[in-house]
């Protein structure tokens, strides 16, 4: 995201700024029921009540999403490049892979809770699964997109393999695996969330939904906002950190 | 031919394998094919849920309803923000932004608004469905060349004709491809919420043998849904490459 000229900074200020006024109104003027849209100053006021619950649980959440995100990257990386250096086994996989990035993970996630029980281990689990296929894919393309001459030359300097790998195939997909690694971070986010929310005995997914289930609007919509608040904020931190490493290399 | 030779043998090393590890583990949590294939033989036969026809119609339906509202809102919003630059430049990045929010975080707030019932997951699967296609037009319509639009103009065209015959060609390959990724999310959004919580669809079906510990009929419930899904993207596939070669 570019920062816009002042205008446009004005312009997305007053249309949000218009947007809350306006539900303000209607939440006020009873137009819409509060039990189910309440208002922002309620939303903004459970935020008080409700401030450690739901930064308890946002930690738990944000706990799981970084052990199964390292896992999502280190497997997806590695089976990305694996699979992308030799053609014989690309092609043979080819369908396999399409067929698993593809298909709703969801569908398992009934047999991963039944397999792994309550708590943490299935959330780390599915959410480490939502986020390989992406990394994974994109790695795939990646390697199999490094140009084959500069693999050639090295090859006849006599490069050995792991120097191959190290100077030429590593730095060539630098740009992928970070383009990758910020799509994995949502997705494996995603799963824990949804792990949580279908299992869960903690963290924000299960705060949601159980705040959603015992109707308590304000303290729901709170929630959510936190929860979107910081997964923006890491997804700008990454881009930022992504920027400062195109600019070094 | 030999690709084609090693692609079956390991899919017939993996149901192999499968077989072997599901028979030596607990039945109740590992399903070999040789059970499934039964257990799928009776759902089809309408033996272990005998009202599959309408949970399954159900679930297609509401996919239907959020597809086709998620390719309105998204054509609309994508052509709104893309053709008027002030506005894309304001709107955009908070569209961006949104879009950077794991989707189902917002899924909680739509069930306590919507209800149990298909309304929440219709408008899951709307919501998942929107974003890559108010993305791609908004890619497809920086791909057209301006020079293409100002000559147009020069020899006069309206600005209907120039949306017709101009810009709806030129980014019509990206267009296909964003409304088939918005099909999948559309399906996969109805799909989750079904099985985050529902009284009928595909979704409750599979909770119901899952938590009944039927997993023979869960596994026979996951492969017919897979069947639908796989099928919905033959067909978005089929009119991407008619598209394609209209393009070309």
């Amino acid at each position: 995201m570019k920062a816009g000229t002042p205008r446009i900074v004005l312009i997305q200020v007053v249309s949000l700024g218009l947007a809350l006024v306006t539900w303000e109104g209607l939440a006020r003027a009873g137009w819409v029921d509060p039990l189910f849209v309440p208002a922002p100053s309620a939303v903004a006021r459970s935020f008080g009540s409700m401030a450690g619950l739901a930064l308890g649980g946002l930690a738990d959440t944000l706990g799981k999403t970084a052990v199964a995100y390292v896992l999502a990257v280190v497997l997806g990386v590695a089976a990305g490049v694996a699979i992308g250096s030799a053609r014989a086994l690309n092609d043979v996989l080819h369908p396999f892979v399409v067929a698993l990035y593809g298909i709703p993970k969801i569908l398992v996630l009934p047999w991963i809770v039944l397999l792994l029980g309550y708590g943490t281990a299935p959330a780390v689990a599915y959410g480490a699964l939502h986020g390989f296929f992406p990394v994974m894919v994109i790695v795939i393309g990646a390697v199999r997109d490094v140009d084959r001459t500069l693999i050639t030359v090295a090859r006849a300097f006599g490069a050995r393999p792991w120097q191959l790998y190290l100077k030429v195939v590593l730095p060539a997909i630098v740009p992928s695996v970070i383009a990758a690694m910020r799509l994995g971070l949502v997705f494996c986010l995603l799963g824990v969330l949804v792990v949580e929310m279908f299992a869960g005995i903690r963290g924000m997914g299960y705060v949601m939904s159980s705040l959603a289930n015992a109707f308590r609007a304000p303290e729901l919509f709170a929630a959510t906002g936190l929860v979107s608040i910081a997964s923006i904020a890491i997804v700008l931190a990454l881009d930022a950190l992504n920027e400062r490493l195109s600019r070094w290399r | 031919m030999k690709t084609a030779l090693a692609r079956l043998g390991l899919l017939a090393a993996l149901v192999l394998a499968w077989e072997g590890a599901a028979r030596a583990g607990s039945p109740l949590l590992y399903v070999p094919p040789s059970s499934a294939l039964p257990a799928l033989r009776d759902l089809l036969l309408l033996r272990s849920y005998p009202d599959l026809p309408s949970h399954l119609l159900l679930t297609v339906r509401e996919i239907a309803i959020a597809y086709a509202l998620s390719v309105g809102a998204g054509l609309a919003v994508g052509f709104a923000l893309g053709l008027y630059r002030t506005v894309g430049r304001a709107y955009g990045p908070i569209l961006a932004a949104l879009y950077a929010v794991p989707s189902v975080v917002w899924y909680p707030s739509l069930m306590l608004f919507f209800g149990l019932d298909a309304a929440s997951k219709i408008a899951f699967g709307f919501l998942l469905g929107f974003f890559p296609i108010t993305l791609a037009v908004l890619a497809g319509i920086r791909q057209v060349n301006p020079q293409l639009v100002t000559v147009a103009r020069a020899f006069g065209a309206r600005p209907l004709t120039i949306f017709l015959k101009v810009l709806v060609p030129g980014m019509l390959f990206t267009l296909v491809g964003g409304l088939r990724t918005g099909l999948a999310l559309s399906v996969i959004g109805v799909i989750v919420g079904e099985v985050l919580g529902s009284k009928a669809g595909m979704g409750a079906l599979i909770n119901h043998a899952y938590g009944l510990l039927r997993t023979a009929d869960y596994v026979a419930l996951v492969v017919l849904t897979l069947a639908v899904i796989a099928a919905s993207d033959v067909a978005a596939s089929l009119l991407e490459r008619r598209a394609q070669r209209w393009t070309e």
